[in-house]
């Protein structure tokens, strides 16, 4: 008993051990954390930049928030693209980033965006008021840069008050737009760069109704290989880059 | 259809079993056995997983095991690094699960007759002896259940990993982080079959543990 007890606790151990034999596949030469709105864009971008260059890209999408503590804790992006520039800038002041890599890659655009389940495609902001739109999706404004945009636009246009109990809050601009897509709520206010799905109709919202969505990146000082993180940053905004970007809705200034 | 996270995913949950199993088990003897200061704070903190939101426990996590953190500075020191590596998986999947283990594995302890476990030590039976030949036997049962509870847990752990494992693909992107993620891209084929095997998983180890339970230790 004694010797079975003892092979037991050792299996155990070895099974617990046996993780430090989990090997990576060959490890990436960059890795980019961008935020969850570049997910179309960069899945097109990302295998031109490794024809181009030959490097192999890992993309990470995620919330920028989770990603600005990530990257202070180490976390192994060598590019950070913010979908708000303010982190981008908290980093850089922190020294985590190189200030001299930030790069203004797009001005964010918000969009009105319908359900087709619903019906007519909504034009106004105005028409949110309309009883058979009961739910309006918004990003949660506490936190995700296109919630607060959504918040601005709603308050200008007058509608912040009488909106409110109808404003079901996304996690980011992905989750806010799946509860129009799937139809669990009528409208919402959404990213221009995730709108084209075949479940949405919409249209855009004045870009004077909100401040400046300005979306910056820049390279991880942590990086092992700085150059090639702003190669991406270069790729992103060169000819090739901008052409698909720009088709997503990540628009620069004058290229709207 | 990439099978990386459903590898990853079983390492990473049968790893953290058995470190819940080391550590559970042993505490859940202490909880059921012992009567010693402080007995009552570790009830409650065993159970604070629990309790916490997954996301800010892994916020929480973070700041200790990274770069910066207490934890993540010693290791670095000795040139290791556990933070958004698999080995950060099996912490938030241990993390996430051990207050299974342990209340299960406790509330069997306390059933099994004292009595019995004091006629082995009268019989000459080191308490080691004791635990393996009378406790445990006596209370298999409910340590197995945990053990289930717990191992499910750990395969389908989220927020504590996305924060200290990042959602890094072909490293630490673990099963449920790979359908959340196929799900935002919009690739619902892909989220659909990695959920299903999921479930696969899931299903094909209850029906083998349901039989293994009838089994006498």
């Amino acid at each position: 008993m004694r010797r079975s007890s003892v092979s037991i606790v050792l299996a155990l151990v070895c099974v617990a051990l046996e993780l430090g034999a989990i090997e990576a596949a060959d490890p990436p030469s960059l890795t980019v954390f961008a935020a969850a709105d570049l997910t179309f864009a960069f899945k097109e971008l990302a295998p031109r930049f490794e024809k181009a260059t030959g490097a192999r890209v890992t993309l990470v999408f995620g919330s920028t928030g989770n990603f600005a503590q990530q990257i202070r804790q180490g976390g192994p992006a060598d590019v950070f693209f913010a979908a708000d520039q303010s982190f981008v800038d908290a980093l850089s002041a922190e020294g985590v980033l190189l200030p001299e890599t930030r790069t203004l890659y797009a001005q964010g655009r918000i969009v009105l965006a319908t359900a087709k389940a619903f019906g007519p495609k909504l034009t106004d902001l105005r028409s949110l008021l309309n009883p058979q739109v009961r739910h309006v999706a918004i990003a949660n404004p506490v936190h995700a840069p296109y919630g607060r945009a959504a918040e601005q636009a709603l308050r200008k246009a007058g509608l912040w008050e009488a909106l409110r109990p109808k404003l079901v809050f996304g996690e980011n601009i992905r989750h806010t737009l799946q509860f129009v897509q799937t139809g669990a709520a009528e409208a919402g206010i959404v990213a221009l760069s995730v709108a084209n799905v075949p479940e949405v109709e919409w249209v855009t919202i004045d870009a004077a109704s909100h401040a400046p969505l300005d979306q910056a990146a820049a390279v991880v000082r942590k990086s092992p290989r700085p150059e090639l993180g702003l190669a991406f940053i270069q790729f992103v905004n060169g000819p090739e880059g901008r052409q698909i970007m720009k088709r997503y809705g990540f628009m620069l200034p004058g290229e709207f | 259809m990439d099978s990386f996270p459903i590898w990853l995913s079983l390492r990473v949950a049968l790893s953290a079993t058995a470190l819940t199993l080391l550590t559970g088990v042993p505490t859940a003897w202490l909880l059921a056995r012992k009567r010693f200061s402080g007995r009552n704070l570790l009830e409650a903190v065993v159970v604070l997983p629990l309790v916490l939101p997954p996301t800010v426990l892994g916020y929480y996590l973070l700041l200790v095991i990274g770069y910066r953190g207490p934890v993540g500075r010693g290791l670095a020191a000795m040139g290791l690094e556990l933070a958004f590596t698999p080995g950060a998986a099996v912490l938030a999947a241990w993390i996430g699960s051990i207050a299974l283990v342990i209340k299960s594995a406790q509330a069997g302890f306390e059933t099994v007759d004292g009595q019995l476990e004091q006629a082995a030590r009268t019989l000459g039976r080191s308490e080691w002896s004791v635990f393996w030949s009378v406790t445990l036997p006596l209370a298999w049962r409910a340590v197995l259940a945990g053990t289930v509870l717990a191992f499910c847990r750990a395969l389908g752990e989220f927020g504590i990993t996305l924060m200290v494992a990042g959602n890094i693909p072909g490293r630490t992107q673990t099963l449920p982080l790979a359908i959340y993620d196929r799900v935002q891209a919009n690739q619902m084929g892909e989220a659909n079959a990695l959920a299903l095997v999921a479930v696969g998983i899931v299903v094909v180890l209850l029906f083998g543990l349901s039989r293994l339970a009838r089994l006498r230790y």
